[in-house]
């Protein structure tokens, strides 16, 4: 068969589990979590690397993977399926030596399909997260990967002096090379938070792969692992500042707080109007969304196929909703499928995929603005039953 | 049991609307455009082998259908094939329908698996299970299977093709007539079995006539030749047949009864993706009684209107009984009552258009008012 050389591909680590978003990746992996009214986290990667022009693109599933194979399905709505195209999805597989069963780590998810890169012969391989919220142009990290003559580049964004400590820092020199890398420092030395996007040289990459798979103490991770041994190695490492919109979505809380920041008129992070840089997802086949003449609707999203005869505010309504007469939903993010019945109320709260809030039923409250804010969830196909109440900060 | 489908797309004229578009690949409904009714329709019957014929202004209507991948017809073996005259062969594009399929006799004839065949056009827009009608043609054991609709015939409007019925026979038949409302109006939707049609095209051409309606079934029915079966359908059939019932129509759809039976009937329709944002609803907007597709951004007033893909509604604005196409934007403290804005079209602040519910103003593609 042929392959056609590639400069880049790109590999998305798209297996995790995805734990800190509870009942909303009990059946799902976390890349396949709705996001944003009519998309799904891996959208966003996935349409960076077509917006980028890296047209090859391994997607490494190993968590609950059911849904998101179905989702990726043969890439057709990222324009991933064609002759010199691919979205291949990656899964575990069992080989004739013992190295083979379930992805230890990021490093060994990559290790188990070094077969697939070396098909495409890449100059580069960019790994991927399929778990954070953003637009970059890996192209323009390529380049700047390029200028600099580096074996491995990593894409940092500057946060607060205070929160550094939750990150895995860089420590780097006036000219961005990395001479250091600390994992949650209790002390950080800097604000270069790694955000997890890798543009590594492939013959450097693949030969640190093979050399941490033969050491038995390693964990087989890319911030715990690789990036240390390269940098040990004396390898030139540099850090790719970035500092557009970027969100990991891996709690509850900041999968709220990034569906909230797609509203405004002004919104942070703006999906609209950049005709040259959409993000893909798979349609629905869903008609027009209906608004009726008692429906009120301020500051919100509604996508496609859904019926709105409610009160929605400063709410993202997702595909092929229904949100009842008399029902209020305000500060919520309600996924796809959902049914809101008459007179029930939903405050602050995620609502899983096709559940339901029956009527009169009350799901989450309000906040002031110095208060704590406690996100009520319900999982895929809940009932929140008529007259029922979900506290704040409660999961169904 | 392999079935043919064939789509007209030149079917009738809708004035400016249908200046340079076919009436196939006329919007409607938000998010479609005519043609997405017929192909869904052949799609979710399990038709794996379509013709698209057009005679002239195709461009949109290639543009839009492309390989077919939308209606899952870009396939190996069969799929879906444009039917456009050879400038070479006519020095006349087709006069009727008949002469178009006599020049997709390759077409025709391709596919030898093909027993029946399903003929549709774009201006009849239903949402219909085909396996349905191909049972009740094949059963029937007649020449061609005529899909009807009752109450569409009022003795005013001009029906192409009427049919009359008495105890399951037909008993007359007319064309491009005002029928009474006792007569059943075809949705030039058809079924025949695919050897016999061939046949009759050839005959039919050789007599120098081409009018489906009036030649192959009026004519053959009359003369004894070509035995007819109705099929009745009972579902929501939209005859986009004039601006006026085009208008109509289209706000129809705001209707529950009717948006549900023809987006959510017998299969989904599907269109061409274009992966626009959800729409967003601003502080002020005011929406009532309104269908929204993808990609709109809404901050005026608007009631009873269809809004179609990536449009724009400033602050101020009052949109009323409105069909407003692709990326319109409305300006500020603009008025606009029953008026028809095609693509692209921008509304300057202030603007003032009224138009009435028989005679809709229609401004035209890309225009500025």
């Amino acid at each position: 068969m042929y392959f056609q050389k590639k400069r880049v591909i790109a590999m998305l680590l798209a297996g995790g589990q995805g734990s800190r978003l509870k009942v909303l990746t009990e059946k799902t992996a976390k890349p396949a979590v709705p996001f944003g009214g009519k998309y799904r986290i891996i959208d966003f990667p996935l349409s960076n690397c077509v917006n980028s022009g890296i047209d090859t693109v391994g997607i490494l599933t190993q968590y609950q993977p059911l849904e998101l194979n179905e989702y990726i399905g043969n890439g057709q709505p990222w324009g991933l399926n064609k002759t010199h195209s691919c979205a291949q999805v990656l899964p575990p597989y069992e080989r004739h030596d013992k190295k083979s069963g379930w992805y230890k780590g990021t490093a060994n998810a990559i290790y188990q399909n070094i077969d697939f890169v070396d098909r495409f012969d890449p100059d580069y391989v960019v790994v991927l997260s399929g778990d954070h919220i953003y637009k970059m142009d890996y192209a323009a990290m390529i380049r700047y990967h390029e200028e600099h003559n580096a074996s491995c580049t990593i894409a940092v964004r500057n946060v607060p002096l205070e929160e550094a400590s939750r990150f895995g820092i860089l420590n780097t020199n006036p000219d961005n090379s990395i001479y250091e890398f600390e994992e949650k420092p209790p002390v950080p030395k800097s604000t270069n938070a790694s955000m997890g996007i890798y543009c590594f040289n492939w013959s450097v990459l693949r030969k640190a792969l093979v050399e941490d798979e033969e050491d038995a103490k390693s964990s087989n991770d890319f911030g715990k692992n690789i990036i240390p041994k390269l940098l040990a190695e004396g390898h030139k490492m540099m850090a790719y500042p970035f500092d557009g919109y970027w969100k990991d979505v891996g709690t509850i809380d900041s999968l709220w707080e990034a569906n909230m920041e797609l509203l405004g008129k002004e919104p942070a992070f703006a999906l609209r109007g950049d005709e040259r840089n959409k993000i893909y997802a798979r349609n629905s086949a869903l008609p027009s969304s209906y608004i009726d003449e008692s429906a009120k609707i301020v500051n919100a999203f509604v996508a496609e196929g859904s019926e709105v005869y409610g009160t929605v505010k400063h709410s993202i309504i997702s595909i092929g909703c229904t949100i009842g007469e008399g029902s209020l939903v305000e500060d919520s993010v309600v996924m796809p499928g959902v049914v809101i019945e008459a007179g029930a109320i939903v405050r602050n709260a995620i609502l899983g995929e096709s559940s339901k809030v029956c009527k009169n039923a009350v799901v989450g409250g309000a906040f002031g603005p110095k208060d704590k804010r406690k996100i009520s969830v319900t999982s895929k196909g809940a009932v929140v039953e008529a007259n029922t109440v979900l506290l704040p900060g409660e999961m169904l | 049991m392999n079935v043919m489908g064939i789509i007209f797309t030149n079917d009738a004229s809708l004035g400016e609307l249908t200046d340079k578009r076919t009436m196939a690949s006329l919007p409607f409904g938000g998010r479609y455009r005519q043609v997405d009714f017929a192909l869904s329709n052949l799609s979710c019957a399990g038709v794996r082998h379509v013709g698209v014929i057009s005679r002239h202004n195709y461009q949109s209507l290639m543009n839009h259908i492309g390989d077919g991948e939308e209606w899952g017809l870009e396939l190996e073996e069969g799929g879906l094939e444009f039917l456009t005259p050879y400038a070479m062969s006519v020095t006349h594009t087709y006069r009727g329908k008949l002469e178009s399929l006599a020049h997709a006799m390759d077409f025709l004839e391709y596919g030898a698996d093909d027993e029946l065949v399903v003929m549709i056009d774009s201006a009849v827009l239903s949402n219909i299970d085909l396996n349905k009608v191909l049972a009740a043609h094949v059963q029937s054991g007649k020449d061609i299977t005529v899909v009807t609709k009752a109450g569409v015939c009022n003795g005013e409007k001009i029906i192409d093709l009427a049919l009359k019925m008495e105890n399951g026979e037909v008993t007359d038949m007319v064309v491009d007539y005002a029928a009474g409302e006792d007569y059943l109006a075809s949705m030039d939707m058809f079924v025949l079995n695919k050897k016999w049609m061939i046949q009759q095209v050839k005959e039919v051409i050789a007599r120098d006539k081409f009018h489906m309606d009036r030649d192959l079934v009026l004519g053959g029915w009359q003369r004894g030749k070509v035995s007819v079966n109705v099929y009745q359908f009972e579902g929501v059939a939209l005859f986009n047949e004039s601006v006026e019932e085009y208008y109509y129509n289209s706000l129809a759809l705001i209707n529950k009864d009717i948006r549900h039976d023809v987006f959510h009937g017998a299969h989904p329709i599907y269109t061409k993706v274009r992966d626009r944002v959800p729409t967003y609803y601003g502080e002020g907007c005011d929406i009532e009684n309104c269908l929204a597709a993808d990609g709109c951004m809404l901050e005026g007033q608007v009631k009873n209107s269809v809004l179609f893909r990536q449009v724009t509604v400033n602050k101020g604005a009052e949109v009323e009984d409105c069909v407003i196409m692709n990326d319109a934007v409305i300006g500020e403290g603009s008025e606009l009552k029953y008026v028809i804005l095609d693509k692209n079209v921008t509304v300057t602040p202030g603007a003032k258009l009224i138009g009435t519910k028989k005679n809709p103003i229609i401004v035209k593609r890309g225009e500025t008012v």
